[in-house]
Parts: structure tokens; C-alpha cells; sequence
């Protein structure tokens, strides 16, 4: 089973002394896969991404890469390579150098070596730094030198240890372009760990989120943005995160029917025509509704679906370019509605906001997990 | 957390350094306390040594010799360490001053450490020379003295003299950790003090001091480790006279084993005097721990 | 703050003092290295030399003279030695160092360590000296070596050890990840950082064996292998009657030194307090 996945975790724990930083984490990830780690901080990203690395021991489990057992295998042994939210450059020695570190040290001809540098170089287009020092070097420019260094032994696996959070916001989208068209090219497998959401939510192909040490959902980035398995996983994946609203939910005439309590002490009944959610009953109950600020706009918005049509108090207004954002007080909590640009509306003015539920999320309000 | 390879590079690392300080230091010290209870003596015949017990600790700590140069050799750690200390912290006070060539002074006091000891030791031999001397010519032509004297000749005056010498050379240590420390000193604070009328010299006890404290503890607790060891400076200037008068411990010491050859003997106050060194060593070490810890600079 | 005339007038005798304090031994022994000898025994002193006579350091920079030859080939002993001396503790200093640093080896062995070099070497000195004696090893450049790499190495350890825990661990750690072995990785990652830690080490350390004195005294006997501090003593205790002899020797052996730590000064001080203070 294992040797047809590229990294697979099984039943990790790593302890510090007496904190459980890891409980108990089971992975299995495919060759080309982009596997992005996301979490909160001190979750414990870092600290996975070191076990898979090998830098850290792991107090209990398995590690398997490339179908071989590598629990106890030096970093060096490991066929994989790294790229350190530092750069981690050797600051004594050219680009070229550098990027050929590691052919070096296994002792590959200096021809062969050159020629793999050269083409690695071409690749991230630094082919014309070669011969400088790191210390002469932009923060993107060191970030292609410490990928190329990874890139040139053509490894197993690629760990990425938040590789863009030292550069401007400007270059880390450009960079974001350039380690997906890498992916792309070389088909790499690639485990990325960000705090960064658009990053995971633009580069995985699967996303892991993490919470003290606890992997709370692996999917594919809709399946965490549209289905997330919790509260938690809501709350933190999507800018803005979504709008966990609380109100009661009863199954009527197969559409259940929500009611959200206002500031105003009117209550906000909304339809659920869906009859899937078999966790809601006929009984009422209270419950967290799950919606992203893309489900509620303004009626300029050119949605086809009509929805279902309310009129809301706006608190606050923020222009945010090709959106306007709106904060309105629904069920106990301040959510987000996406308006349109060009939506001409103010704070305190009462607004009809159109809400999309067709993908809507229940939680337990205790527990937080998705019904 | 290491891995099974780094644990073992750890030793591997270590190994190398471990193993030429045991041969020089810790055999040694071992191959010194066994002797110590023993009769031997260094002789070109090989002679037979027995095994004595306690009889040279028992002699040793009877001698009053020996006990005369402990006493002497504590008397020169305390003055020569004090001095330091306070002349130390007073020209650290002054380089911390705004004033012109405060570089160039800075720079200069590094000069008496430069010097080697024992080009100190003869340097100062020279200015105390009874018939040449500068510091006789210079007394003389102030004014101080009316007849030229043998400074180092005198038992009254000679182990001044040489701590006087000593002091010269060891004084930029101190001043130099001081004046660190005296940098780290708040500005904020002592104006603080100054808007509440507090005097310089209160200001100077009562924040400056108690702030600097720490490190100028550790190393004037080393200044004391190294000075109960003087050997160099007393052997050069002194030899260890006039009347004994400057004999120190290690000087005593060295006698015994290379004037008097009887090793077992020697070796018994060797272990005494390491005893002491030992006790000084700890204390280091507890001083050099609670300024790490909780230390001001 | 400003200063009244008389905090001034004071600040600056004071500073004239300390100045004179610290200068006047060093000006007094180049001052008769440089007179001429009957000028040093003028009662009461001539200060200021009647001519400036440099012939002293040219009879002693002369290998075919008597004295000349005994400071040269104790100037190239002390050379050999501490030169020798101090590599050989930075070979072994900087694999210890890294150990205590990267690999957590007890901090109480490297307060063993320091403890060595803080015991009185009597404590040492006689097994020493029958051990070297009976090896047929006394009087010899090399046993010198030895005894101040031992002497050096705890210190340097130290030193480089507070040097190495303030680089950053990623660098060493992409070197293991690319497949360097731990000697590769100190040598062509680790050391290049720390050169500066090194350089100033080195520095500190050949001072150290430049000034021993002890251990030079009891083990070496002639010309072959005593350093320049034993020369020194000799020549002060010998009967010499131009005490300008000696004062030009003393400058000599004070120079290197001296040089050093004037052009050095940042580095070493910086050593010094760090090597002093910190535990
Ligand atoms: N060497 C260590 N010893 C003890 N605890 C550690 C050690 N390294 C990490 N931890 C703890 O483990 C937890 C996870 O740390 P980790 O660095 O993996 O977090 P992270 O998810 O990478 O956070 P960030 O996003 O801030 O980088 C933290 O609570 C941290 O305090
Ligand atoms: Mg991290």
C-alpha cells in the first residue's frame, strides 16, 4: 500500500518533553501531488514538516517516502530536499555553488554538475546570477537560489517550509506563479507548509489543516472551502473566513427552515430547499450556519439564482476594490456580505442582501462539527 | 533531540579535546594527589618511595611556613584584586565621559595588558632598581623621599611593590567589563535620580553600582582565581625575598619540588593550594551563573 | 548634562593621570631602551636621553653576537610555540565547540574544562615534568606544544562555542539535508561564518602562550627551546650591566603583542569581557 504513495505518515507522535506537539498524524500523499500543510501558529506546521525532513526525530510512528521505511533515515538519505522559510543560503559561496552543494557533496562529476546547475538556472531564470554571493541578492532572487538547490538533485519529495512569508506582498504572488509553474513542469511532489490561505488555496492540490497538533481535515481546496469538516476549518480557510451564524433550524415540508436572530430583535427566516442534511430534524434545534460573504449580496448582483431576498442593517462599509465589503450583525456574531463594486450603499443604511443557500454549512454548536 | 548518529558525533566531536586534557591536566592531577601521599623525591638514582598517609598533609598544615606564604599569598589576592577593582571601575567611570582622545584613551589602557608578564615583572624591577631606579629618582626630585631606597630590597615594602606591579598590568581587565557594563547603564534612570536631587556620587551607589555589579563580580572573582596562583611576577622580581617576604604559595611550592627535589612533599601542598583554587573555581562559577541568569548586562 | 569649569578642569587632570598612569611605565622602558648607558645611571635620573641610541636593537636583531643570538632563537621559540600552540587548540577547539553548541553536550563538561585552566599549574607541573623527563621529551619545542594546546584549549572552546550558538542553525541544517556529513558541514559552512570568531580565538589564544611563563621555565633549559619570557628572566637576573639591554629586550617581546591588541582592539576586548564575564 504504502510503496504506491510518495510520503506516507503513519500514526506519528512527537513529543517535547512532556507537550504533545503531534497526535497522532496519518498522511498518505501521491507522487505530483501538492500537499499544502495550513494551520494556525504554533500548530505545529513546522514541526511535521522537520519529522518528514528528518531533522527531528520522531518519538513514535512511521515515515515511509517513496515506498521505502525512512523513520529513522538521515535527512540526507532521505531523497528529499528542502527549501527553509530562511533561504538558508551559505552565505560564503556563489549561486552556482550553492545550487550545486548538494551534487558536490555526492560527488558528481563537475561537468555534469555544471550542466544540471546551468539548466536548473534557466529554469528559475537566474542563469546571469550565477557567480554572485548570496548576500548580493534580492529576497526573490535567493528564493529561486534556495529552490534551485532543492530542484538540481530532482528528489522524491520537496519540502517547503514557508517559503514566501520573507517576501514583499507584490513578489509573493509573482513567486506564488513561478513555484506553480514548477509543479507544473516537473511534475514534483511537494509538501508546502503556509499560514498563507490563498497560497494553499491557489497551489495545493490537496490541503492539510492542522490545529494543535491535530490534523482536522485533508481534501482538495473546494472540498475545505465549501465542505469544511468543522467550525474550526470554516472559521480558518476563506478571506474572509466564513460567517458562522447561530440561529435554529427545523426540517419542515422537506426544506428546513433557519431563523436567525437580529440586533433589531426581528428574526431573519431563511429556506433550505436541500433535503440532504439528515442531522436537522423535524425537531427544532439550535445550530451554526456556515455562509461564505459570496453567499450574501446585493441584489445588483448578476446572480441568476434569485435566492432568497432580506432586508439587513449594514454597520460598516469597506470598499475593497473589486468588492465592497459589508459588515452586518447577524445571529450574535458580526458577518461579512460580499457587495459588488459599484454597490451604492453606506453604513446604516438598510440594505436588501440576497442570500445564496445552496451551499450552506451546519455545525454543532457545541461541538463544532459539521451535521 | 538529537538522532543516534548525532549522539554519537557528539562524543566523537569531543574526543579529541577530552583526550589532551586528560593527558595533561586531569592524569596529572590524579598522579599529584597520589603522591602527595608518598615519600617520593625527584633524584637522578631511582630511589624507593613508600607510602605515608596523611604524614605530609600532617607536616603541611603544621608548617608555619607554608602557612606564612597561604597568608601572603591571600594578603596579595585581596590588595592586588581591590585595587584593581576600585581603580578599575574609577577609570571605567572616567573612559564613560564625554571628553577629547576618549578613543585614544580607551585604546591606550589596552597597552599594560598587552605587556607580557614577565616584561612587566622586569620593567617594574628596573623602575624600583635601589642605585638607578625612576621611581627613586622621581620621589627624589619631587620632593619625597631625601635618600634613594631599596624597594624591593626591603622586606617592609618589597611585596607592595609587586603588587603594585601586578596591579598595573591586570587593571584593564576590570576596567574594560566595567566600563561594558557601565554602558548598559539606563540613561533614563539616572536622570530619573538626578530630577529627584540625588547627588552624582549618590546616583553612583546607589543605581551605577548596584547595576554593574554582577559582571564586575565575575570578573574580579577571576581576577582572584588567577591571582592566588602569582608565581611569575614574585620569581622575576623578587625571587621570592627579601626574607621570604614575598614568597607566595605557588612560589613555595615550586621550591619544594625543585630547590628541596622532595615531590611527595611538594605534591601535598600542591593539593592544598588546588584545594583552595577549587573552592574559588566554584564560586566563579556560582557568580558567573547568577549574572547569566539574572544579570544586568 | 554640561560641566562647570572646574568639573572640567578636573575631568581632564584626571583623565591626564590615568594617561600617565598607564603610559608612563611603557614610555620609560622604550625611553631607556633608547639611552644611552650612562645616561641610566645618572643619580638622579636623566629623563630625557642625552642622544637617541637605537644600537641595543640592532645587537639584538644580530645573530652573531651573544645576546643577539639568545633573542632570536627565543623570539623564534615563543614564534613556534604559540604559533603552534594556537592551532593546534583551534583544531581541536572548534570540533569541541560545535559539540557543545549543536550536539548538547553537558554544559558541566565545559565548566570542567574551564576548570582545568583555572587550577594553579603547580597542580600539574610534576608529573608533568617526570612524564616529559623520562620520555627524553624536556627542552623541546614541540612538549612546549603540547602542554599550552592543553592550556589554550578550554578557552578557545568556550570562545567559540558562545560564537557558533549565534549562527543560524537553517544554514547547517541545509547543508545535512543536501547530504553533507557533519566534518563537511563544519568545515565548508561552519567555519567560513565564524571566521571572525576564529580570527579573534586565534588572536586571544596566541597571546595566552606568547605570556607563559611557568610551564617555558621548568621544561626548557637552552637556546633550542626557551621562549622569550624565560629570556627574559635570564637576562634580567644575569649580570648585565646596561640595563638598557633588558629594556630593549622588553620592548621587543612587548611589541607583537602590543600591536596586536591596538589594531585588534574591538575584537579583543570584545573577547576579553565576553571570556570574563559571561558563564
Ligand atoms: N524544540 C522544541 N522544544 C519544545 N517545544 C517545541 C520545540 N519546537 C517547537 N515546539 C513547540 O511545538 C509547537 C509547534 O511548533 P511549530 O514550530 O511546529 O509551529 P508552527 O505551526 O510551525 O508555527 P508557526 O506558524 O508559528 O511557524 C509549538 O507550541 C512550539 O512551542
Ligand atoms: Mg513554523
Amino acid at each position: 500500500m504504502s510503496d504506491q504513495h510518495i510520503l506516507s505518515i503513519n500514526n506519528l507522535q512527537k513529543l517535547y518533553g512532556e507537550t504533545h506537539v503531534l497526535k497522532d498524524i496519518n498522511i498518505a500523499m501521491d507522487k505530483g501531488e501538492f500537499l499544502v500543510l495550513v494551520g494556525p501558529s504554533g500548530c505545529g506546521k513546522s514541526t511535521l514538516l522537520s519529522c518528514i525532513s528528518g531533522l527531528t526525530e520522531i518519538s513514535s510512528g512511521s515515515i515511509h517516502i517513496a515506498g521505502k521505511d525512512r523513520t529513522h533515515c538521515e535527512p540526507a538519505d532521505r531523497d528529499i530536499a528542502m527549501v527553509f522559510q530562511s533561504y538558508a543560503l551559505f552565505p560564503n559561496m556563489s549561486v552556482e555553488r550553492n545550487i550545486g552543494f548538494g551534487l558536490e557533496v555526492r560527488k558528481v562529476p563537475e561537468a555534469i554538475r555544471k550542466q544540471k546547475v546551468a539548466e536548473v538556472a534557466e529554469l528559475l531564470k537566474i542563469g546571469h546570477l550565477l557567480h554572485r554571493r548570496p548576500a548580493e541578492l534580492s529576497g526573490g532572487q535567493r528564493q529561486r537560489v534556495a529552490m534551485g538547490r532543492a530542484l538540481v538533485r530532482d528528489p522524491a519529495l520537496f519540502l517547503f517550509d514557508e517559503p514566501l512569508s520573507n517576501l514583499d506582498a507584490k513578489l509573493r504572488v509573482t513567486m506564488r506563479t513561478e513555484i506553480k509553474r514548477i509543479h507544473q513542469t516537473t511534475g514534483a511532489s511537494i509538501v508546502y507548509v503556509t499560514h498563507d490561505q490563498i497560497e494553499a488555496m491557489t497551489l495545493a492540490t490537496r490541503i492539510v489543516v492542522l490545529r494543535d497538533g491535530i490534523i482536522q481535515q485533508i481534501g482538495t481546496p473546494q472540498e475545505i472551502y465549501n465542505t469544511p469538516v468543522n467550525a474550526f476549518v470554516a472559521d480558518f480557510m476563506g478571506s474572509p473566513s466564513m460567517n458562522l451564524m447561530r440561529g435554529t433550524a427545523v426540517r419542515q415540508d422537506g426544506k428546513i427552515r433557519l431563523s436567525i436572530p437580529t440586533p433589531g430583535g426581528s428574526v431573519l427566516e431563511l429556506e433550505d430547499m436541500r433535503t440532504d442534511s439528515s442531522a436537522i430534524s423535524e425537531e427544532k434545534r439550535d445550530i451554526l450556519i456556515g455562509l461564505r460573504p459570496e453567499a450574501m449580496t446585493d441584489t445588483l448582483s448578476g446572480s441568476r439564482d434569485p435566492g432568497q431576498i432580506a432586508d439587513c442593517i449594514l454597520d460598516v462599509v469597506e470598499p475593497a476594490g473589486a468588492d465592497t465589503y459589508a459588515v452586518i450583525n447577524l445571529g450574535g456574531t458580526e458577518t461579512i456580505a460580499r457587495l459588488s463594486a459599484d454597490a451604492n450603499v453606506q453604513a446604516g443604511q438598510t440594505v436588501p442582501i440576497r442570500f445564496d443557500l445552496s451551499k450552506v454549512s451546519y455545525f454543532d454548536v457545541d461541538s463544532g462539527a459539521r451535521l | 533531540m538529537l538522532g543516534r548518529r548525532q549522539l554519537r558525533e557528539k562524543w566523537f566531536l569531543l574526543a579529541p579535546a577530552m583526550a589532551v586534557l586528560a593527558l595533561i591536566t586531569l592524569m596529572p592531577l590524579a598522579n599529584t594527589f597520589w603522591l602527595s601521599f608518598t615519600d617520593t623525591r625527584i633524584s637522578a638514582l631511582p630511589t624507593p618511595t613508600h607510602f605515608i598517609g596523611l604524614e605530609n598533609y600532617i607536616y603541611a598544615l603544621t608548617d608555619p611556613d607554608f602557612q606564612d606564604a597561604l597568608f601572603r599569598t591571600l594578603y596579595f589576592t585581596v590588595v592586588s584584586v581591590g585595587l584593581e577593582g576600585v581603580i578599575g571601575v574609577a577609570i571605567a567611570v572616567l573612559l564613560n565621559q564625554q571628553f577629547k582622545g576618549r578613543t585614544l584613551l580607551r585604546a591606550l589602557i589596552i597597552l599594560p595588558w598587552a605587556v607580557p608578564t614577565i616584561v612587566n615583572a622586569v620593567a617594574w624591577r628596573l623602575i624600583y632598581h635601589p642605585d638607578y631606579g625612576a621611581l627613586n629618582s622621581m620621589l627624589y626630585q619631587l620632593g619625597f623621599i631625601s635618600d634613594y631606597r631599596s624597594w624591593i630590597g626591603d622586606p617592609m615594602t618589597a611585596m607592595h611593590m609587586v603588587i603594585l606591579a601586578d596591579m598595573w598590568k591586570n587593571f584593564p581587565l576590570v576596567a574594560y567589563v566595567a566600563l561594558a557594563a557601565l554602558q548598559t547603564v539606563p540613561g533614563d534612570l539616572l536622570k530619573a535620580a538626578a530630577v529627584e536631587g540625588a547627588s552624582p556620587w549618590k546616583r553612583f551607589w546607589s543605581i551605577t553600582l548596584p547595576w554593574i555589579a554582577g559582571p564586575l563580580m565575575v570578573v574580579m572573582v577571576l581576577r582572584t582565581i588567577e591571582a592566588f596562583r602569582v608565581f611569575d611576577i614574585v620569581y622575576v622580581m623578587t625571587g621570592g625575598g627579601p626574607a621570604d617576604s614575598t614568597k607566595t604559595a605557588s612560589f613555595y611550592v615550586y621550591q619544594e619540588y625543585f630547590n628541596y627535589l622532595r615531590s611527595g612533599s611538594g605534591a601535598s601542598y600542591a593539593v592544598l593550594v588546588a584545594g583552595i583554587s577549587a573552592v574559588m573555581i566554584l564560586g566563579y562559577y556560582a557568580a558567573a551563573r547568577r549574572q547569566s541568569q539574572g544579570g544586568a548586562a | 548634562m554640561r560641566r562647570s569649569l572646574l568639573q572640567s578642569v578636573l575631568l581632564y587632570a584626571c583623565v591626564v593621570l590615568v594617561a600617565l598612569f598607564t603610559a608612563g611605565p611603557l614610555l620609560w622602558l622604550v625611553t631607556m631602551s633608547i639611552s644611552a648607558p650612562t645616561d641610566l645611571t645618572e643619580v638622579p635620573l636623566r629623563w630625557i636621553p642625552s642622544e637617541v641610541d637605537f644600537s641595543r636593537y640592532q645587537t639584538l636583531l644580530d645573530l652573531n653576537d651573544g645576546s643577539g643570538e639568545r633573542f632570536l632563537s627565543a623570539l623564534r621559540n615563543s614564534i613556534l610555540t604559540a604559533g603552534g600552540a594556537t592551532l593546534l587548540a583551534l583544531l581541536l577547539a572548534v570540533p569541541a565547540a560545535y559539540s557543545f553548541s549543536r550536539r548538547n553536550a553537558s554544559m558541566v563538561l565545559l565548566f570542567a574544562f574551564l576548570a582545568t585552566i583555572m587550577m594553579p599549574p603547580i597542580t600539574y607541573i610534576l608529573p608533568l615534568y617526570s612524564t616529559f623527563s623520562s620520555l627524553g621529551m624536556l627542552n623541546k619545542t614541540l612538549t612546549l606544544i603540547v602542554v599550552y594546546t592543553a592550556m589554550l584549549l578550554p578557552f578557545a572552546t568556550w570562545l567559540m562555542k558562545s560564537n557558533i550558538d549565534v549562527l543560524p542553525i537553517e544554514v547547517e541544517q541545509a547543508a545535512f539535508m543536501e547530504g553533507a556529513s557533519t566534518a563537511y558541514t563544519i568545515r565548508e559552512v561552519v567555519l567560513p561564518l565564524a571566521l571572525p570568531a576564529i580570527a579573534a580565538t586565534a588572536m586571544l589564544s596566541f597571546l595566552v602562550a606568547w605570556d607563559e611563563f611557568f610551564y617555558a621555565l621548568i621544561f626548557t633549559n637552552d637556546l633550542s627551546a626557551k621562549t622569550l619570557p624565560v629570556a627574559i628572566a635570564d637576562f634580567s637576573a644575569g649580570r648585565v650591566t646596561d640595563y638598557g639591554v633588558i629594556a630593549t629586550v622588553g620592548v621587543m617581546a612587548t611589541l607583537p603583542p602590543a600591536i596586536l591588541a591596538i589594531c585588534f582592539q574591538k575584537f579583543i576586548v570584545s573577547g576579553l569581557v565576553a571570556g570574563s564575564v559571561k558563564g
